[in-house]
């Protein structure tokens, strides 16, 4: 077993090894955010129980694994391999390994922006200052005014050691046609992290839909991916950003989205997740402008032993915004999940209207979940409500089921479908074939 | 007529509590059977019994179906072979359309009994023409499976899926419950137009109100776990007089 603190300094030792490879030292901004990163990193480690966000399950071998930062491609990936894009997709942007190996599209419409962080960097360096913020802007700040690091030491990593990312960004008014696809791929001959920072901004009054296809790897070896996704809503601006997670079992994914919403915009924010291995899925949002809302569905579907997490704060931290969050979770086998949920409604945010649903599903009798509402309110005038609740297959509805002729297993079929498509079902209409890897039976076709 | 189901000295324990006690009973194709009896005399275990809800223990005793042993079938080849049972208490499956529902049960029991499935377009010819000889409203299939149904609604809605699933056995366990007397009308109505020579029914109720539209064949007292008096349907009548402690007494 390797000591905690002897990796946390290989890290360190890492990334001075590493610096001059990474993209944006040219910027001096970027260069004191890494640094700053690291440091804060090497300070806080990885977050364990004594941290409350990451107190329900212990990541296994998160901490005590030292993982490889510059593990390159270790073969060259033929493209024409990958399954092709779909019509639908206006750009396909390919990670492979942690880095963009190919962004697809057609013309694309004026307006509509998609490239690479290294792009961004070389041609648009003022587009990004502040969109990236230093790590511990990303910091906890307490009931009791403490503000606490902790929590954040993944997006710290990632702030230091992130390689590539994907970076959207919409013209005022643009409506994007079909959606942009950020698909990610990887094969590692070693145990790997790799860091993915992206960037989402709309202007004003722009519409977009966005899906980020986390693929499962294919290697034998521990692979820790991060993402770390920063958006941004300008007045009246909608986007619907997607998150189909996968993963085989050496595959620990920590996807983090921070999104920031002005004066009327609106964020849908739908996550499927059906890793084998260990994912945690964090969404924090801020709803800063009035009139502003979003909506923040999640479907986790866990067997054998794989480990799902979703921990999501919404702040409304004005008057009259709206958010609803829907939260469903099926276990079986010996799978564990957790969902940690927040809604923080600041001081004189009147008007605050706050929805809360987690419904978790147990299959099996090894499963564990464990859900957490939290409501924080410092307004007066707010209606908010939250709900948990945990089951298992209503033996009265599978003898219904089968009373009509339906065999079991298709009757536990159609009742497992019937509690995911709630979330299912918000997905919007060009995206559900991307899901398929999450609709269990064919009970989706409409009657 | 020939008898589509034969049960003989039929014991049955519940959480080792005996609830049926040596019940025996026949019926032919065509025949409708009402089956009638004070609280707690096992009607509705006789009904779970039959359709293989689990919790029910038989002890002894033999159930033969048209000619098959029942008791060996699991409840979702009882209902391709043509058992039908609808409930007290229908039960809501929240995400399911009625339509989905009712599709996936059809074609299963189609697929069981080597039959070919229907598509979404047949499906929806045959289920059309149902609801209207049923008087029902197209409305209802893309609703949630009894959700937020009406007592009526929910009893109708059995009615459609019998008339969908065309069953031989048709159980009707307490249809009668908690409808007014035009839901009962509108759902006895629905069972009649239903019965042919080959659809045998039991009809399980407290009333007799039920028995006036349905006009059953043979009308049977279960009291303690047994049939105590067999008769035709002037026993119903005469039971609206003297209870059932009368003619429990008197048998």
């Amino acid at each position: 077993m390797t000591n905690i603190s002897d990796i946390k300094n290989r890290y360190s030792e890492s990334y001075n090894s590493m610096l001059p490879t990474l993209p944006g030292l040219e910027l001096d901004w970027m260069k004191i955010l890494r640094d700053d990163a690291i440091k804060q990193f090497h300070q806080d480690g990885f977050p364990d129980k004594s941290v409350e966000e990451w107190n329900v399950n212990s990541f296994k071998g998160l901490m005590d694994i030292f993982y490889n930062t510059q593990q390159e491609n270790s073969y060259e990936i033929d493209i024409s391999l990958i399954e092709k894009k779909d019509p639908d997709c206006l750009v396909r942007v390919i990670f492979n390994n942690g880095k963009i190996i190919n962004i697809e599209h057609d013309e694309l419409p004026e307006g509509v922006k998609v490239n690479s962080l290294n792009f961004f960097i070389k041609n648009n360096p003022d587009f990004l200052k502040g969109k990236i913020k230093p790590a511990n802007e990303y910091s906890e700040s307490r009931l009791s005014n403490i503000i606490d690091s902790r929590p954040q030491s993944i997006v710290a990593l990632n702030a230091a050691f992130h390689e590539d990312g994907a970076i959207v960004n919409i013209d005022k008014n643009i409506e994007v046609p079909g959606y942009i696809e950020l698909m990610h791929i990887g094969d590692y001959t070693d145990n790997t992290m790799k860091h993915i920072r992206s960037v989402i901004f709309l202007d004003k009054g722009s519409k977009c839909e966005v899906i980020e296809n986390i693929q499962s790897h294919k290697n034998n070896n521990m692979v820790f991916t991060s993402h770390v996704a920063d958006i941004h809503l300008c007045e009246g601006a909608t986007l619907s950003y997607n998150r189909f997670i996968s993963g085989n079992s050496n595959n620990i994914h920590i996807n983090n989205v921070h999104a920031q919403l002005d004066k009327n915009s609106k964020f849908i924010s739908n996550s499927l997740i059906n890793s084998e291995g260990q994912a945690r899925n964090e969404v924090r949002v801020n709803l800063l402008g009035q009139g502003s809302s979003s909506n923040i569905n999640v479907l986790m579907m866990g067997a054998k032993k794989s480990m799902h997490e979703t921990l999501t704060k919404v702040k409304h931290a004005t008057k009259n915004t709206k958010s609803e969050q829907i939260i469903r979770t099926i276990l079986d086998e010996r799978s564990r999940g957790s969902f940690q949920g927040k809604i923080r409604v600041d001081e004189g945010a009147d008007g605050t209207l706050a929805e809360m649903s987690g419904k978790s599903l147990l299959l099996s009798n090894d499963a564990r979940i464990n859900s957490k509402p939290e409501l924080e309110i410092l307004a007066d005038d707010v209606k908010c409500s939250h709900g948990v609740t945990v089951g298992t297959l209503s033996k009265e509805q599978l003898f219904y089921l089968q009373s009509r002729g339906i065999p079991e297993n298709e009757a536990r079929k159609l009742l497992i479908n019937s509690f995911s498509n709630t979330i299912i079902n918000n997905i919007s209409k060009i995206l559900i074939k991307r899901a398929k890897n999450f609709i269990l039976g064919e009970f989706n076709e409409n009657d | 007529m020939t008898i589509a189901l034969e049960i003989k000295d039929l014991h049955v324990e519940v959480s080792d509590k005996k609830i049926l006690k040596g019940l025996s009973l026949n019926i032919e194709h065509g025949e409708m059977a009402a089956i009638m009896g004070p609280n707690g005399a096992g009607k509705s275990t006789l009904a779970s019994v039959l359709a293989g809800k689990e919790g029910y223990n038989v002890i002894s005793g033999s159930v033969k179906y048209l000619g098959n042993n029942l008791l060996d079938m699991p409840t979702d080849e009882r209902a391709a072979a043509g058992v039908f049972l609808a409930f007290q208490y229908p039960v809501e499956i929240p995400g399911v359309a009625t339509s989905t529902f009712v599709r996936t049960a059809l074609n299963a029991q189609r697929r069981h009994r080597g039959e070919v499935e229907l598509d979404a377009i047949e499906f929806l010819k045959l289920a059309r023409a149902k609801a209207k000889e049923l008087e029902m409203s197209e409305d209802f299939f893309k609703r949630e499976v009894n959700v937020g149904f009406s007592g009526g609604e929910k009893k109708r809605a059995e009615v459609f899926q019998m008339s969908m699933l065309s069953p031989i056995l048709a159980i009707l366990d307490e249809t009668d419950s908690g409808l007014d007397i035009d839901a009962l009308k509108i759902v006895a109505e629905g069972v009649n137009k239903l019965r042919n020579d080959k659809l045998c029914g039991i009809v399980i109720t407290h009333y007799q109100r039920l028995l006036e539209y349905l006009k059953p064949d043979t009308v049977h007292i279960l009291a303690d776990g047994k049939i105590v008096k067999t008769g035709d349907k002037s026993l119903a009548l005469v039971l609206e007089e003297k209870g059932y402690q009368g003619i429990i007494e008197a048998s």
